[in-house]
């Protein structure tokens, strides 16, 4: 049994759950921050910025979905452990790299939009849905780094 | 459907009749009144205007402070705000009591300023006792000046010191006690003949020492004790006021309809102010939707002297805008609101998207258990409550949403992730497979994303065809056939040629593809440059529109693999709630742990992932859908209505 490759693989789903969880981490906290500062002088705001700070957080979901699809697949989850070539192993390590990346700096980058989205709310609220769509266009681009993870992985023979 | 025909209506009628009227017209609320700009006469109502806002913020300042003391047991109607519904000859009988209640709300005002005068009078005394403290230990007033032969100096040096020190700095014939010391201060008593009262007083001067200044004849500590006696009696009338308030809350209805009164006299007054007026007329001008033309023409004929009358309105005017939809579309208004109403060349978007809408929605979501939450609470919300028309509207469509839902999930075997297979596998011992009425997307995402591809397309290609149908409709009939078949012949061509690198395709339909799509991309190089004058901007039209075409069909198609990526997203999170709740080796620990987690669990899941449905179809129906054909622009009707906070008048509108 090659355990070089089931590691690597290991390492793969890790980075995915890592990155991108960092990477929402800090795009929930930019809007955090930003949010409180609202909620300090109007109170009845709460539930419309937090439907913005809640945006960058899907990253961190994805990150974990690619993980969990990675471990299903190598059978550390529900299963079998199967063996894994070197080779293998890196190829499941090349799929965390598209979510794993582009998850960490687009959750920062859509925090920063819905972060200034939070100033939409502030000064006109009934333009809020407005900021909500501009933050969700950054997300555009973690859902293709997602579909390239999960197409990688899915075709990855085992 | 959809947009509703306007009318401009103007209304001529007695200066007598028009308070009536106007009264009248905010019960119905079918009329937008447009400001007279050629003032007839003018008229003042300005200061009755500001005299009603003064009165209606009175009413509302002494409702904010009723609910600061005496806070209202608010249900969930309240909370998602419902109105008490009254009865107008109801309104006409409180109406009356007008006076009284502006004196409650007076009262309630008056109470509050004397509790908040007394609190900072206490912080006042307890800063004052907090420095006496230090002085308690002298037994004279703290204003006293000696006896016949002495004088005496009472004060404090910023820096600690003993007797002996300052004794000896002092001239002879001093007397010093120190009554308290600090390393910041040093408070002293000194007692000296008069004789050398100046001498030791330019003396401690140079010590740079500050005499204590106090007016009351009394020592400290008797201070202190009239001080708390004086915070006691503070606190007592404190507490007064605070009953007298909680007292008033009975009034809180009064004081709610006040407020909501007085906005509507306001609202009345203002109409008044931008009406024209000749000597015994006046005259209003307005739009109104064509359909509530005749009945509001009978009713207001039928009580005053009125000339009424109805025309369309020109392409100048600046016609408001009012949808109308289907009860399956009418939901989804909100989110045509949001991004931006019809404008003048405009459809209205709603019936458009509305199917799409909710397909979309239960693909993101795709859990049958969470489609039954959405369904379940909605429709116990909208059975229970009394709503406003708008909430109302939310709720049913946040539940058609939880029906397509509990549809996609029941598709793709999603029953709180893959609670019955853990159930069955771990409590029963028995291996459950899949309960997919069509296929889990976890085992085939390819089958799963080629599908969202294939809605995204048709999706797509609706909007061109509403875009088609508007050109047809102008009678630009070339240019709505020149600007749409191309874009269906290419989208139409590359898809088996895109789909094959997933998937294995048919060679028919690649044999097909390939020449549909080159004639589309010949037809729109050679058609798109049209409306420029040489041949080389023709050219160059062409292919800057098919660079355009490309990369934006590619885009937009793409972009429908959200679709797989949200509803995968919420099936893995669920599964692995389930993983975690059936940890434990021990069965009863496992039931117990599965219990608590799946409740917590699934509804922080349900929650992100309802919003993230929710924000991901709308940006599917704005950006991909509505750029095929929508600009918006439009101004949303706004009548003159009873725009009341609190109360709900009890009769039939005709504009529901």
């Amino acid at each position: 049994m090659n355990s070089l490759g089931l590691a690597l693989a290991i390492i793969g789903a890790a980075c995915a759950s890592l990155f991108a969880g960092i990477g929402s981490a800090k795009g929930v906290g930019l809007v955090g921050e930003a949010a409180a500062g609202v909620v300090s002088v109007d109170p009845n705001k709460f539930s419309k910025v937090l439907i913005l700070q809640l945006l960058p957080g899907t990253q961190g979901l994805y990150g974990l979905l690619t993980a969990i699809l990675m471990l299903r697949k190598i059978g550390i989850l529900g299963g079998d452990t199967v063996d894994l070539s070197t080779a293998q192993g890196l190829m499941f390590l090349g799929a965390a790299m598209p979510i794993a990346i582009v998850g960490l700096f687009s959750g920062i980058a859509q925090g920063r939009a819905a972060a200034a989205g939070v100033g939409i709310t502030a000064k006109k609220p009934e333009h809020n849905g407005k900021g909500i769509i501009m933050a969700a266009m950054v997300e555009t681009y973690a859902i293709l780094a997602l579909l390239v993870s999960i197409l990688i992985i899915n075709n990855i023979a085992v | 459907m959809a947009k509703l025909k306007m009318k401009k209506i103007e209304l001529i009628a007695l200066l007598t009749d028009s308070k009536k009227i106007i009264e009248l017209l905010q019960r119905r609320g079918v009329v937008e009144i447009c400001r007279n700009e050629e003032e007839l006469s003018g008229t003042n109502v300005t200061s009755i205007i500001s005299e009603f806002e003064k009165f209606r913020s009175t009413a509302a300042q002494a409702l904010d402070i009723l609910g600061i003391y005496a806070p209202e047991k608010t249900g969930i109607a309240q909370m998602i705000g419902s109105r008490t519904e009254v009865e107008k000859h109801a309104f006409g009988r409180e109406a009356m009591q007008i006076d009284r209640i502006m004196n409650i709300a007076g009262e309630i005002i008056r109470n509050n300023r004397i509790i908040t005068d007394s609190e900072a009078q206490i912080a006042q005394n307890n800063i004052k006792s907090d420095t006496l403290e230090q002085w308690k230990k002298l037994d004279v007033p703290l204003d006293f000046k000696g006896t016949a032969a002495t004088s005496a100096i009472i004060g404090s040096l910023p820096y600690m010191a003993d007797s002996d020190s300052i004794e000896a700095e002092l001239p002879e014939g001093c007397f010093c006690e120190i009554i308290s010391a600090s390393k910041e201060q040093t408070n002293i008593f000194l007692l000296c003949s008069k004789t050398v009262f100046e001498e030791a007083m330019n003396a401690l001067r140079m010590m740079s020492f500050i005499p204590v200044s106090e007016s009351e004849s009394k020592t400290p500590s008797e201070l202190i004790k009239l001080y708390s006696q004086e915070n006691s009696d503070l606190q007592q009338k404190i507490v007064e006021c605070e009953n007298r308030i909680i007292e008033l809350q009975t009034e809180r209805k009064q004081l709610k309809f006040a407020v909501d009164y007085l906005q509507m006299r306001k609202d009345k007054y203002d109409v008044l102010s931008s009406l024209g007026f000749t000597e015994t007329t006046f005259v209003l001008n307005g739009y109104i939707p064509e359909k509530y033309c005749e009945s509001l023409q009978k009713e207001l004929e039928a009580k005053y002297t009125v000339f009424i009358e109805y025309t369309d309105p020109s392409d100048e005017d600046d016609v408001p805008v009012l949808l109308e939809n289907s009860r399956f579309s009418s939901p989804v208004e909100s989110i045509t609101r949001m991004y931006a109403m019809p404008g003048k060349k405009d459809v209205d978007p709603t019936p458009v998207m509305s199917f799409f809408y909710y397909l979309f929605f239960g693909m993101m979501l795709s859990d049958a258990g969470y489609g039954l939450v959405m369904l379940i609470g909605t429709t116990i919300a909208l059975k229970r409550f009394k709503l406003e028309e708008s909430m109302k509207k939310t709720l049913i469509m946040f539940r058609n949403c939880g029906i397509s839902t509990l549809i996609w999930g029941a598709l793709f075997g999603s029953w709180f992730g893959d609670i019955v297979q853990v159930i069955g596998k771990e409590f029963c011992g028995k291996q459950i497979g899949s309960i997919a009425l069509w296929f889990e997307p976890m085992n085939d995402p390819i089958k799963l994303l080629l599908y969202a591809f294939g809605l995204g397309i048709l999706h797509l290609f609706l909007g061109v065809a509403v875009s088609f149908r508007m050109s047809w409709d102008e009678g630009r009939k070339l240019d709505a056939v020149l600007d749409t078949l191309p874009i269906y012949m290419i989208v139409l061509g590359a898809a088996p040629l895109g789909a094959s690198i997933l998937t294995d395709v048919p060679a028919i339909l690649k044999s097909i593809g390939t020449p549909l799509l080159l004639a589309g991309v010949v037809l729109l190089v050679l058609t798109s440059g049209r409306s420029s004058k040489s041949l080389f901007g023709k050219f160059f039209g062409g292919l800057y529109a098919l660079y355009n075409t490309a990369t934006g069909y590619l885009g937009d198609i793409l972009s429908y693999s959200r679709l797989l990526a949200l509803g995968l997203a919420t099936g893995s999170i669920a599964s692995v709630i389930n993983l975690i709740g059936t940890m434990p080796q021990n069965l009863v620990f496992k039931a117990i742990l599965l219990v608590i987690v799946f409740i917590v669990g699934h509804t922080v899941n349900l929650a992100i992932n309802l919003l993230g449905a929710y924000v991901h179809t709308d940006r599917l129906q704005f950006v991909e859908l509505f750029s095929k054909f929508y600009t918006g622009g439009g101004r949303e009707f706004a009548p003159l209505t009873v725009n009341t906070k609190y109360i709900k008048f009890k009769e039939e509108k005709i504009n529901e």
